[in-house]
């Protein structure tokens, strides 16, 4: 039981000695309350985006791709840039749910149920794009094998959008089996406060969560199960899109070290946003006790990290560039740095490089302020990285006959705008309407910390008993 | 929640039942599926009576078959040929010329309804003089056999490797009212294509030891029907 | 090939109710039915698509096979060429112009304009019947106001004048003839919009004949032109450039290749191709034509007067002494030419001719060119008369002088000085618009004509449509005004099988006469004797061209336009200039070197003043341009080209083409100078200020040099070679060696076998540079053969130009001493095609014979393809691209889809033409001969630059040159396995040994 105890030198994960019951009414209290001003204010915002994004999606849809600013050189530009980028964002979800739950990093107890929403509501904005950017979506299902009066006609295993659509669809199905598993013990929770249609509603949800030894036991088998299971998912996805360039042969695309380095990107901005959002949610919602600065800390040092490797992975591609001797890949490289697109490249270095390195200090660390700002700018260079790598690359590639420019329309950008207000749309019905932080870990990491201590009153009527507390804790040692 | 479980599943199962015999039943097709499409013609001609009974050689009229792309709709003047001279079907003819002997008289010309409307359609009357100010019209059929305007396919190689009319039209020569017998889906031609052996006069044989997807059976390539 | 009259009932249903109903479903409309139509069917059950009507003939057409297409032989009257074209009709109706491979002149090839006279035959806005101010009467009330007016005329006198451009049709001629013969005072007044008159009134004076002289490029090893644009819009084109490749073939036992100099002050198509070029003003041409002489008359022998070269700079002289040396030692096979409209310029020309023996061998006096007859000084004359009010009754046809012509606020005055103003044209032009009648002629391709291009050719113009317009020909109108009720066809055969049909021997009877000569498209007669130049022409006073200038106009034809009455062509509009590479517009052109110095970026709005005349017009800056020459085209802003307002996509953030009630381009012709000798195009003085306007010219390439730009270049990387080059001098010494490749061989270091197995042929193409002189024939054949949608200037400027063959012309080399490269840039037909990998549905994939196949039905348009394309061919359907044009859509080949909105096409190597040829060869049990398949762009190549064949048949022609020392893959060190070859251009200029290891490209590493 050793390692269950936190060590001595480390501060507890939970602050403000908690009893379960006080646990329980935190995180459920939120749900009871009727929405703050700053949740409307935010919500709305948010649905108006969302509202922009629909009418610029139903036009493009009506008149063509043509309102796009693509031409016959840039056939790709904002779509798969916000495809990648969305995609990257959902990463930090599984990772911390999955990997952090495998090395048993206690912290993670706090975010994981918000991050593994967040991963959901992002793989939905990223799951868009390939859609919207096809000449006729309404065809879309051809990329699905499927028997045909065709010949039948297959599709192609070769080509990466074709991966694509496996890769993002197991994806987003394990993400979510995983997350709502999670859920299961607080919904049992849900349905023991609430009453009339509500507790009939959580009854369904929570597939009648009992909360017995047994129940308990599985659930925690089936969370490691799912984890280990998901833990691949976090490589594969990102290689997987990463190929839709790096198999082709464009110049600043055709490069070998995308896998891990889009992976170790989607990792960075995935916890960007995430600590972006933590940091507004224990401040709107008031769960500094449990969005700890030790958890800020500690994802501030995973960003610090991944930041560090993907500005390794821009000085390797400049390397590669240089050492392969090949004309084109020079050029495109030169051209990206100091082209047309030179601003692009600019904001992506000072924003995923430069930016992050400030977490190596302490005093940026306990600023909430400047953490917040870094995350954004980490988002915004990662946005720009994927816009960089797509349109500077393509614009300028073999023929100078074909060479072009590109530049947005209106349309394009609206569509951006509103995959974010379909993100937050989501993320804030979510705060609304489901416990956003895992009561039921946290009270196991509680209660372990304190080595069994004397379970306060008030807990008996959630079904939380010092036995399956204790069970639980059991059951971790088992699957670990 | 137990009578909850059970009900879900009795739809569930009620539903696979439910499509699987639909499907079954050719009853619902796919669209663009148009088997068994047999539209009223202005005319009622049969091609049992033409082809069938009568066995005339279906290039007589679809003369364009063996030359171009389109095996073509006879021009309404081709009909003339012989029904300048046959105004109606035999054992009417024949009556007419039992009563005419009875009566002792001249057999009338006997037209029959449908032949008066070619008449009509060619501005004659039924002694086959020009009615005045009437103009020819071409017959205007319903068109039966329509591939999708992105299908580009030949007769002329079809039938110079001397695939029967019946392959794809069907036992023509028994139809009453032409109709459309086989889907003529991608699927449907490609089982064909693949099945058939690529004996092309002129170009050497195929070399039976390569790689079957391109030499044992005639052309699958796409642009041998989409361009 | 027959003749063959078009029954009323041979016309498909299809095209009735077209021309007279209304508009019918597309094939795309049908398609996005389709696609949309998806969800709904599905539901829907087997529900069919709208009912199709089979509506067979009603008689059995004969020699029309239902679903064939077949060939109709006629003459193209784009312009005055006359050169031969096979019009391939379906149904009644042509779908695509194809040049006569047996024509004399034209030699198979057909220009750019040719091939869209196809567009202007279903153009929806020709007139319809006769018409006076008012509006339309019909022709007999016509008819009976001229008749009468006639007769009144030649009872108590009246001046009759026929204003035409030049009419090189016998029958017409004579009715003509007939007519003026028939009034008291009457005159035929010929002009051209390009005048070549100077050229006639020079031999008027050098030979005693007002002739324009036949040229052979084809002899001429050595070609010196000042300013004439031979293989671009001088006089014959085709047949120039026809000429020019003939005497240029390094592939030929032994090579053979010309050397053309290019004395020029604006950057023309022949100067892109010229082996030397030396750039001169306006002012410097006519001394340096006298140095020319003066050199010549010494190397001869003789003593040439000299002539003051005052006014030329040294270096243009020097390079004239060393021109002249060159041309010296090729005499008999060497020609001088100038396109200057200046007698000065071209007497000295004539010496220079003669001098170097040169007629007779490269050019021809005795079978003279007769398609431009225009006579600046007749026009002149009239000018004055019409402005006097003397003229009684003028007829204008097959021209728009208020259009063409400077003044023509004065013109118009003159013409309302008129009693009658007739206009025999075949849509209400700015002339139609100021005449009292409107008597529209039909389309070439919808009546009878004949045309004599050169003494003692004639060739036929037949029908190829039933008539879709009401209109009546000169030749029809002109006789019926004589009483002579006679149709078209019935004047044509009388007059060839009386007048024509005595002046050969070959055929005994006059009906066997006109049969051959209307299967063949032509005949071949002798030579009508040229009268002697009535009143030989005066002695010109003096150069025209004005003193040396800060900077001077030049005023010229362009490709696409070479004059007004092709502005109302979309096709023609959207073409970019193979030069400027700018669509929809022209320019200012002025040198970087000048733009530098006045401020001017390209899309500057200039306002241009010569004398009190002054137009406003976007700047252009063009290399390779003399840096005191201002360049302005010819033939924009026609009357009414706000048509094309609403042409292309209708979206959130398009503009339009042009705003209504504005044209496209500007007219230039009010900048034309006058002189007493007539019209002059280049040399007087301009001055350019700024407006401060901006406009975005609508350029279909962005980067123009084969080098990267400087600041981006990597060592070793600074120049890119997919256009390369060789000196003939490197190439001869080591063919083998002489083209450099940078790069490993193609095929070599593989990773993976061939992925695919080729069954028979493997088609491709070959392309050779040495051959492409740019003329963008082949663009427009394609556009034509392929359906490829006209998108507007608003999407050309967004490079969404549908092009599925292009022409990347490419500058190399020093600011001014550029060498210049077109290149035809198509699908490549990649054996390891990237696109095949990457698309999710399988819509683009490998045939067994080597094409890379685009499925249009299958495509989701996901554009990975285009993204990884190295060579950037493939063209996605942006938008619904207008076809509701009912009667344009005539034109549409009905043998290719017409793509809908989202789906990738691209060039198929008109695989419509492979399958049709191979169903033709299976139905024959033949095997496809070598060359039986021809692609558009081949057919219409005036200089057979593109051949298709199959590079598994080693002895096939295209093979053949594949296999060439010249030959090489774009992009090959990519590994692609390109199935297009590139036979590397040629470069021979004996003057400048120097060059000869410069001239051969892409030196570094692509």
């Amino acid at each position: 039981m050793a390692e269950i105890h936190a060590p001595a030198v480390r501060p507890p994960t939970i602050l403000g000695d908690k009893t379960l019951g006080g646990i329980t009414s935190d995180v459920f209290a939120p749900l009871d309350r009727r929405p703050t001003r700053l949740w409307w204010w935010a919500f709305l915002s948010a649905a108006a985006a969302l509202l922009l994004g629909t009418v610029c999606v139903g036009y493009q849809i009506m008149v063509g791709i043509g309102t796009w600013g693509l031409n016959r050189t840039v056939g790709w530009a904002f779509d798969i840039t916000n495809f990648v980028f969305w995609v990257g964002i959902g990463h930090a979800g599984t990772l911390i749910s999955a990997v952090l739950l495998l090395f048993r990093q206690r912290w993670r107890t706090s975010i994981n149920r918000s991050a593994e929403a967040m991963t959901i509501f992002a793989v939905m904005c990223a799951g868009l794009f390939p859609v919207i950017h096809m000449g006729r979506p309404w065809l879309a299902f051809w990329v699905f094998p499927y028997p045909n009066a065709r010949g039948p006609l297959w599709v192609n295993w070769r080509s990466p959008l074709l991966w694509d659509v496996f890769a993002i669809g197991t994806y987003f199905t394990i993400s979510l089996v995983f997350w709502y598993i999670g859920l299961l013990p607080d919904l049992g929770t849900l349905r023991e406060r609430a009453r009339g249609l509500r507790k009939k509603v959580f009854g369904w949800l929570s597939l009648g969560w009992d909360g017995s030894a047994r129940t308990w036991a599985r659930y925690e088998v089936a969370c490691v199960l799912l984890a280990a299971l998901a833990t691949p998912l976090v490589v594969s996805v990102h290689s997987v899109v990463s190929s839709d360039f790096a198999t082709a042969i464009l110049p600043g695309w055709h490069t070998t070290v995308f896998p891990p380095y889009f992976v170790v990107g989607a990792v960075f901005s995935g916890f960007a946003m995430v600590l972006m959002l933590m940091l507004i949610a224990r401040k709107v919602m008031h769960l500094e006790d449990y969005m700890t600065m030790r958890h800020v800390h500690a994802m501030c040092k995973v960003i610090v990290f991944t930041g560090s490797i993907v500005g390794l992975a821009y000085g390797t591609e400049l390397f590669m560039a240089w050492y392969s001797g090949n004309p084109y890949e020079k050029f495109a490289f030169a051209n990206r740095m100091r082209g047309p697109f030179g601003w692009a490249y600019g904001v992506m270095v000072f924003c995923n490089v430069i930016a992050p390195q400030l977490l190596w200090f302490r005093k940026v660390r306990w600023s909430l302020g400047a953490v917040f700002l870094i995350t954004i700018l980490v988002n915004v260079g990662m946005w720009f990285e994927r816009f960089v790598i797509i349109v500077s690359s393509l614009h300028r590639d073999f023929l100078p006959s074909a060479w072009t420019g590109y530049v947005p329309t209106w349309i394009e950008l609206g569509t951006l705008l509103g995959s974010f207000g379909l993100f937050f749309t989501l993320f804030l019905l979510f705060c609304r309407f489901l416990p956003m932080i895992a009561a039921s870990e946290i009270k196991a990491v509680v209660a372990s910390e304190r080595h069994h201590a004397p379970v306060a009153e008030g807990v008996a009527a959630e079904g939380v008993t010092t036995e399956n507390v204790a069970a639980e804790c059991e059951t971790v040692e088992a699957a670990a | 929640m137990a009578e909850g479980r059970t009900t879900g599943a009795f739809v569930l199962v009620t539903l696979a039942f439910g499509s699987i015999t639909l499907v079954a039943t050719a009853d619902i097709r796919l669209p663009g599926n148009h088997r068994g499409y047999a539209p009223e013609q202005p005319i009622a001609f049969s091609h049992r009576q033409h082809a069938g009974e009568l066995k005339i050689d279906c290039q007589y009229c679809h003369y364009a078959a063996s030359k171009s792309p389109n095996a073509g709709i006879p021009p309404t003047g081709l009909c003339m040929n012989c029904h300048a001279h046959v105004s109606a079907g035999f054992d009417a003819v024949l009556e007419e010329r039992e009563a005419a002997e009875a009566e002792g008289r001249d057999p009338r010309r006997i037209v029959s309804p449908e032949i008066a409307k070619l008449y009509a359609a060619l501005g004659l009357d039924d002694d086959l003089d020009p009615v005045p100010g009437a103009e020819p019209r071409p017959v205007e059929w319903i068109r039966v056999h329509d591939l999708a305007d992105f299908v580009y396919f030949d007769h002329r190689p079809h039938m110079a490797t001397g695939v029967a009319c019946q392959t794809c039209h069907g036992p023509v020569q028994g139809m009453e009212r032409i109709r459309q017998e086989t889907a003529l889906s991608m699927g449907w031609c490609l089982d064909c294509h693949r099945k058939s052996p690529a004996f092309r006069p002129g170009e050497p044989l195929p070399d039976l030891t390569a790689p079957l997807r391109y030499r044992h059976h005639v052309s699958t390539d796409c642009a041998t029907c989409h361009f | 090939m027959d003749e063959l009259p078009i029954p009323a009932d041979a016309i498909s249903a299809e095209l009735e109710d077209l021309v007279f109903a209304g508009l019918p479903a597309t094939r795309r409309s049908f398609l996005r039915a389709a696609g949309f139509g998806v969800g709904v069917a599905a539901v829907a059950g087997c529900s069919r698509a709208p009912v199709q009507k089979a509506i067979p003939h009603l008689t059995p057409p004969e020699s029309i096979v239902p679903g064939r297409a077949y060939a109709i032989a006629s003459t193209c009257a784009g312009c005055s060429a006359a050169c031969g074209v096979l019009a391939t009709c379906r149904d009644g109706r042509p779908v695509k112009l194809e040049g006569n491979p047996e024509h004399p002149l034209s030699r198979g090839g057909l220009c750019a304009v040719g091939q869209a006279e196809l567009l202007s035959l279903y153009d929806s806005q020709r007139l319809d019947g006769a018409r006076d101010r008012e509006g339309g009467i019909g022709w007999d009330q016509a008819d009976q106001l001229v008749v009468a007016e006639l007769a009144r005329i030649r009872a108590d006198g009246g001046r009759v004048r026929l204003l035409t451009g030049t009419v090189h049709s016998p029958s017409t001629r004579a009715v003509i003839g007939r007519l003026l013969a028939s009034l008291p005072d009457a005159a035929h007044v010929q002009y051209d919009a390009a005048s070549t008159s100077a050229i006639l009134d020079a031999h008027a004076r050098s030979h005693g004949q007002r002739i324009l002289p036949r040229y052979f490029f084809e002899q001429a090893q050595v070609v010196a032109s000042f300013d004439a644009d031979f293989l671009g819009t001088w006089i014959s084109p085709v047949e120039h450039a026809a000429g020019w490749r003939q005497a240029r073939d390094p592939e030929a036992e032994p090579p053979r290749m010309s050397t053309v100099v290019q004395f020029e002050g604006r950057l023309s198509l022949t100067g892109t191709r010229a082996d030397r070029r030396v750039r001169i003003a306006p002012w410097e041409t006519e001394p340096a034509l006298a140095r020319l002489v003066e050199r010549l008359g010494v190397l001869a022998g003789g003593r040439a007067p000299s002539a003051s070269a005052g006014r030329a700079e040294t270096a243009t002289l020097e390079e004239v002494d060393a021109v002249a040396g060159l041309l010296w030692q090729h005499r008999g096979a060497a020609l001088v030419v100038a396109g200057a409209a200046d007698g000065v310029a071209q007497d000295l020309v004539n010496r220079a001719n003669v001098l170097l023996g040169a007629y007779g061998r490269t050019l021809d006096v005795e079978r003279p060119s007769l398609q431009k007859r225009g006579d600046e000084r007749a026009l002149e004359q009239l000018r004055q008369e019409l402005a006097a009010g003397a003229v009684d009754l003028l007829l204008v046809a097959g021209c728009n002088p208020v259009y063409e012509l400077p003044d023509s606020e004065d013109l118009l005055a003159g013409l309302s000085a008129t009693a009658m103003v007739i206009a025999c044209s075949p849509s209400l032009d700015e002339t139609a618009a100021a005449a009292h009648l409107v008597l529209p002629e039909p389309h070439s391709l919808e009546s009878w004509g004949d045309a004599e291009p050169v003494a003692g050719f004639c060739t036929l113009q037949q029908p190829t449509a039933p008539p879709l317009r009401s209109a009546r020909t000169l030749r029809a109108t002109l006789a019926r005004w004589m009483g002579d009720a006679r149709g078209d066809r019935e004047l044509l055969q009388a007059h060839w099988e009386s007048e024509l049909f005595a002046r050969q021997d070959a055929i005994g009877s006059p009906a066997a006469f006109f049969a051959a000569a209307l299967s063949r498209g032509f005949a071949e007669l002798a030579p009508q004797p040229v009268p002697g130049a009535e009143a030989a022409a005066p002695a010109p006073a003096g150069s025209a061209f004005v003193a040396p200038a800060d900077l001077v106009l030049v005023l010229h034809p362009q490709i696409a336009i070479p004059d007004g009455r092709h502005a109302h062509n979309p096709w023609l509009q959207e073409l970019p200039d193979p030069v400027s590479k700018v669509a929809w517009d022209n320019c200012a052109s002025v040198s970087p070197a000048t733009a530098r110095e006045l401020g001017l970026r390209a899309g500057d709005v200039v306002r241009l003043n010569a004398g009190e005349r002054a137009i406003e017009l976007p700047a252009w800056v063009q290399t390779g341009q003399h840096d005191r020459v201002v360049a302005v085209a010819l033939g924009y802003g026609r009357a009414g080209t706000d048509r094309f307002a609403d042409v292309g996509p209708e979206w959130l953030q398009a503009r339009a083409t042009v705003e209504s009630g504005g044209t496209i381009g500007e007219n230039a012709a009010p900048l034309v100078a006058r002189t007493a000798a007539g019209r002059v195009f280049a040399g007087a003085a301009v001055t350019v200020e700024k407006t401060g306007r901006r406009v975005e010219l609508a350029c279909s390439q962005d980067h123009h040099t084969l080098e990267v730009p400087a600041h981006l270049a990597p060592k070793g990387g600074e120049v890119r070679d997919p256009a390369r080059e060789l000196a003939f001098a490197a190439w001869q010494a080591d063919p083998e060696h002489a083209l450099h490749r940078g790069h490993h061989a193609p095929g070599e270091g593989e990773l993976w076998a061939a992925d695919h197995e080729n069954d028979g042929p493997r088609w491709g193409l070959a392309v050779d540079l040495a051959a492409c002189t740019g003329c963008s024939a082949c663009v427009i054949a394609c556009q034509a053969e392929n359906n490829v949608p006209v998108v507007g200037k608003d999407e050309v400027r967004r490079h969404r130009e549908m092009h599925w063959l292009r022409i990347d012309r490419y500058f190399e080399g020093a600011e001014g001493e550029e060498r210049v490269h077109h290149q035809p840039m198509m699908c490549q037909h990649c054996d390891h095609a990237p696109c095949e990998t990457v698309c999710p549905v399988l819509a683009t994939v490998h045939s067994a014979s080597g094409l890379n196949q685009q499925v249009y039905n299958r495509c989701v348009g996901t554009r990975y393809c285009a993204n990884n394309c190295p060579y950037k061919v493939r063209r996605f359907n942006w938008f619904d691209y207008a076809h509701d044009d009912a009667l344009e859509n005539l034109a549409l080949n009905p043998d290719v889809t017409v793509r809908s909105r989202g789906v990738m096409e691209k060039c198929s190597m008109c695989v419509q033409r492979i399958q049709e040829a191979r169903s033709e060869a299976r139905r024959r049990g033949e095997k496809v001969e070598d060359g039986a398949i021809r692609t558009a762009c081949q057919q219409s190549c005036p200089t057979q630059a593109i051949v298709f064949g199959d590079h598994a048949d080693p002895a096939g022609r295209m093979a053949r040159l594949a296999a060439s020392h010249r030959a090489y893959g774009v992009l090959d060190e990519l590994g692609v396995a390109p199935s297009v070859r590139y036979l590397a251009g040629m470069n021979n200029d004996p003057l400048a040994p120097a060059r000869a290891g410069h001239a051969e490209t892409g030196g570094g590493h692509g």
